[in-house]
């Protein structure tokens, strides 16, 4: 098992450090530092200057494992559309409303869709499984700004309920949060449905049945148990995954997270924003995919732990 | 004599049965062939401003869908957009299955060290989100269709290459390749004769899977001006400029939302229905 | 007297197993097949019987090369195949052939039974495609299924009729030696009749030499000429089949010779159902053997493992 857990931890690791050197890579290979475009014109001898004081001028590989050691004191550096605080603090102060956002987004989605799921298995073939299936297709195939695009037509538009942007009162934030919770939703209910149908069409399920066992029973006991591990792994992933999605969300109902930044880190060539912003996302991915390995080895017993076969 | 079927013919029957598979193969084909055909069904160019006097009209009997706010018709635009939407969803869905077989076709017959090093640039692809790479690629390159077609296959052939793999590793084992390795047959002769044609199903699959993720990448950045440069039409790019007239002229925003979620509707319930088809074993994933 | 047309000398496998508890606990050595020799003459049946996991489909796997062997040699036609090149082994391949037990799985599903039975052609490069397809059709004549099964698919077929398939395209390449590795265990018993009579006389049409592995004694009593006995990895016995049927003296083939179910009840003996420690301390004491079990001569062409005592 520590062996297992290891070897996982180190091809992390390795995943992480490639990544981080290609993003680092791509992000210099580009012609053109923050102050070439047209407008703000910098005379050359400036440039120089400015790009010594942000060590653009070192070889890169210096820059690069200048920048590394700084990030693993939390100093992702100064953004360079925002010179007077480091990245850190910009990002403590974008963080908020993301966190709320997101947080909310899979604390409704998630649990809403396992339910859903659920039901949809136990009434598999009804009419009722075929809206799940039909929604939770919806949701997981149309890109997250045109589901907000749909909300904003039907609730803000034609029926004038809710605002179609903003942050500063809380039922501006209905809306956002319910296109944010479409991903998480639509995700458990599909795989909730699956997960279960594939339990209940086990052998040993069909064993129960003939015991006498209620239905009941069966779902809660047996089914529920066996059916939860592929339920638990796809978690942390999924909700790092929506952060991906925030980036739209936040941008269609023009809420002042994350998402704004990194759109604009990346139109304005903001290295440091935009490295900090890439390999955070990153990170979180590797453990949250490490996380996940260990919990499904953990809970289940038949894994094997690679060895010669 | 009974008529000889091929395994493939079961597939088929198994996919004429599921009624959503059906339907949206259907609707597919005709925005396939609207977009093919786009200049005999469209009454201007993509980017002729030919209805200036008219700009922001609503739909009507000549304008099926209206005028946008630069005069121009905006079918047009929308059947236009299909094809650039489809042409980077296929091409893209091409190029990953050209990525994926060989190495998911290697990496599941040598195993060892061949298989670590594919699994480790999957790992790799499916720790950074594809958007985000994709933004940044988009916005170093400055987009355009070649950029989002090397992007969308650079990320789609994960998908093939697991599918690929898995397939491989669960025939390599299998006695028929024990047999042809005991005529004499070298490892590509087998992995190109008898395992990449058992392959076929989870191919198919993934191609069709990784078309409506190009398209929904093609569109998220073309939504955030990095994709598509104008006038070329995508759906993602007048869905942007929908927004802000979204008040008053609810049909710039409308069609192209409507547009882009059919698409991509179909093309996902398309390869579920071709996978359920193909695999009844993988149903309902 | 001729070379025999194989012969295996001194064959061994060792698997290395991890061991338990983690990375520097090191490897277990898995003696699978230890210093087995075999001759098989020309135009004869060898049975090789022992039960699962008695190494003897390893055997059979390294005779053809789909295994390698940890030492000893192969020999085919006194010419020695176990350290060739893939390149250089290709010519002998057209000499060994084999067939599988599971005969599902031994034809790709993909492929039309013309396809499957021209395929060694093919590989060897012997005539046109035309030829191919008219020798393969001339083939699955032969093993007794008419021309038209050419367009068919394997799953169109029932058990006996694909085995009947993977003989013919054992066969195609008129190969004078056929591993055969319980190539009816699969099969019910009337058709495993007419699998072993389309053996039999294809052996005497083809002058085939075919080294028949199996654990169905009743089988390698109509079929073979001699039997070599496996018992965990090791040669216990070898003897013409009548004398292996009659004056069996290793307490392991007198156990299996023991299990073969008996049809008229009063002719039924006790079972004597041994365990492994029972039969290795059972091993006959000869005076002349040495003090480690080694084959020793009992009888004319009569071989026994055996111990000083």
């Amino acid at each position: 098992m520590l062996r297992y857990i290891i070897g996982r931890l180190l091809s992390i690791l390795l995943t992480f450090f490639v990544v981080s050197v290609i993003v680092f890579l791509m992000m210099h290979s580009v012609p053109g530092g923050p102050f070439d475009g047209n407008d703000m014109p910098v005379s050359d001898a400036v440039k120089a200057k400015l790009n010594a004081s942000l060590g653009l001028d070192k070889p890169l590989y210096e820059q690069y494992l200048r920048y590394m050691w700084g990030v693993l004191h939390f100093d992702f550096g100064v953004p360079f559309q925002s010179p007077g605080e480091t990245v850190t603090e910009l990002l403590a102060r974008a963080w908020p409303p993301s966190l709320i956002l997101g947080g909310s987004g899979v604390l409704i989605g998630a649990p809403l869709g396992i339910l859903m799921g659920m039901a949809a298995a136990m009434r598999r073939n009804t009419w009722f499984d075929y809206v799940v299936s039909a929604f939770s297709t919806l949701g997981l195939t149309i890109p997250v700004f045109v589901i907000s695009m749909m909300l904003i037509m039907v609730f803000s538009v034609w029926l004038n309920w809710l605002p179609a942007g903003g942050w500063e009162k809380p039922y501006s934030w209905i809306l956002p949060i319910t296109a944010y919770a479409a991903v998480p939703m639509a995700t458990y209910a599909r795989y909730t449905r699956s997960a279960m149908l594939d339990v209940m069409n086990k052998p040993f399920v069909t064993v129960l049945r003939a015991k006498g066992l209620s239905e009941r029973r069966i779902i809660f006991q047996h089914v529920l148990r066996n059916a939860a591990l592929p339920l638990v792994t796809v978690f942390l992933p999924m909700f790092i995954g929506t952060a991906t999605g925030s980036i739209f969300v936040e941008a269609m109902f023009r809420v002042p997270g994350l998402g704004a930044y990194f759109v604009s880190s990346i139109t304005l060539r903001d290295y440091p924003l935009e490295m900090s912003l890439i390999l955070m996302i990153t990170m979180m991915f590797c453990v949250a995919y490490l996380i996940s390995d260990i919990v499904y080895a953990l809970l289940n017993p038949r894994i094997r732990f690679g060895g010669k076969s | 004599m009974t008529r000889t079927r091929s395994p493939l013919y079961f597939a088929l029957r198994r996919f004429a049965d599921n009624k959503a598979a059906v339907v949206s193969a259907l609707i597919l084909g005709v925005i396939l062939l609207m977009a093919i055909f786009a200049p005999l069904i469209t009454p201007t160019g993509y980017a002729d401003q030919a209805y200036l006097t008219e700009g922001l009209a609503f739909p009507s009997a000549q304008h099926w869908m209206g005028v946008d706010d630069l005069g121009r018709d905006f079918f047009t635009r929308i059947v236009y957009g299909a094809r650039v939407s489809l042409s980077i969803g296929f091409s893209a869905a091409l190029f990953a299955v050209l990525i994926g077989i060989p190495l998911g076709a290697i990496a599941g017959f040598y195993g060892g060290w061949a298989d670590w090093f594919v699994m480790r640039l999957i790992e790799l692809f499916s720790v950074v989100p594809p958007l985000l790479a994709a933004m940044l690629l988009g916005a170093l390159t400055n987009g355009g269709f070649f950029t989002i077609v090397l992007i969308a296959s650079l990320f789609g052939w994960v998908q093939v290459c697991l599918l690929v793999r898995a397939q491989v590793k669960a025939f390599r084992e299998k006695e028929f390749v024990r047999a042809a390795q005991a005529l004499g047959a070298s490892p590509g002769y087998i992995i190109r004769r008898h395992l990449i044609p058992n392959s076929i199903s989870p191919i198919i699959v993934g191609f069709v899977l990784a078309i409506p993720l190009a398209m929904m990448l093609e569109a998220s950045l073309s939504f955030l001006g990095i994709g598509v440069p104008p006038p070329v039409p995508s759906w993602g790019q007048m869905i942007n400029v929908g927004m802000n007239f979204m008040y008053f002229y609810w049909h710039l925003a409308v069609f192209p939302t409507l547009a882009l979620a059919v698409t991509v509707l179909a093309t996902t319930l398309l390869g579920d229905g071709l996978r359920d088809a193909l695999d009844p074993t993988m149903k309902g994933r | 007297m001729t070379a025999p047309v194989l012969e295996l000398r001194n064959l061994s496998k060792t698997f290395q197993l991890p061991r338990k508890g983690g990375w520097f606990a090191g490897y277990i050595d898995h003696h699978a097949v230890r210093d087995v020799s075999l001759t098989l003459p020309r135009n004869t049946i060898l049975g090789l019987v022992g039960e699962s996991g008695s190494g003897k489909s390893t055997t059979g796997l390294m005779t053809m090369r789909l295994m390698e062997p940890t030492s000893g040699r192969i020999l085919i036609d006194g010419a020695d195949i176990s350290a060739l090149t893939p390149a250089a082994l290709k010519p002998y391949r057209r000499q060994m052939q084999i067939v599988f037990q599971d005969s599902y799985s031994a034809l790709d599903p993909m492929m039309t039974l013309a396809r499957i039975v021209a395929e060694p052609l093919h590989i060897h490069g012997i005539g046109t495609p035309d030829d191919q397809t008219e020798q393969a059709l001339a083939m699955l004549d032969r093993v007794g299924l008419h021309r038209s099964y050419g367009q068919r698919y394997p799953h169109e077929l029932s058990g006996g009729q694909r085995q009947r398939v993977a003989i013919a395209r054992a066969l195609i390449l008129r190969p004078k030696v056929l591993v055969a590795d319980e190539p009816t265990s699969a099969l019910d018993v009337s058709v495993k009749a007419q699998i072993i009579n389309l053996l039999l006389d294809l052996q005497q049409e083809m002058g085939l030499s075919i080294l028949f592995i199996s654990h169905d004694l009743s089988v390698v009593r109509s079929l073979t000429d001699r039997v070599a006995v496996m018992f965990n990895g090791r040669i216990v016995e070898t003897a013409a089949t009548e004398t292996i049927f009659s004056d069996a003296r290793h307490p392991y083939t007198q156990g299996l010779l023991s299990a073969i179910p008996v049809l008229n009840p009063r002719d039924r003996r006790p079972r004597r159902f041994l365990t492994a420690e029972e039969i290795e301390r059972g091993i006959p004491r000869l005076p002349g053997a040495g003090t480690s079990p080694a084959l020793v001569q009992v009888a004319p062409d009569h071989l026994v493992e055996a111990v000083a005592g």
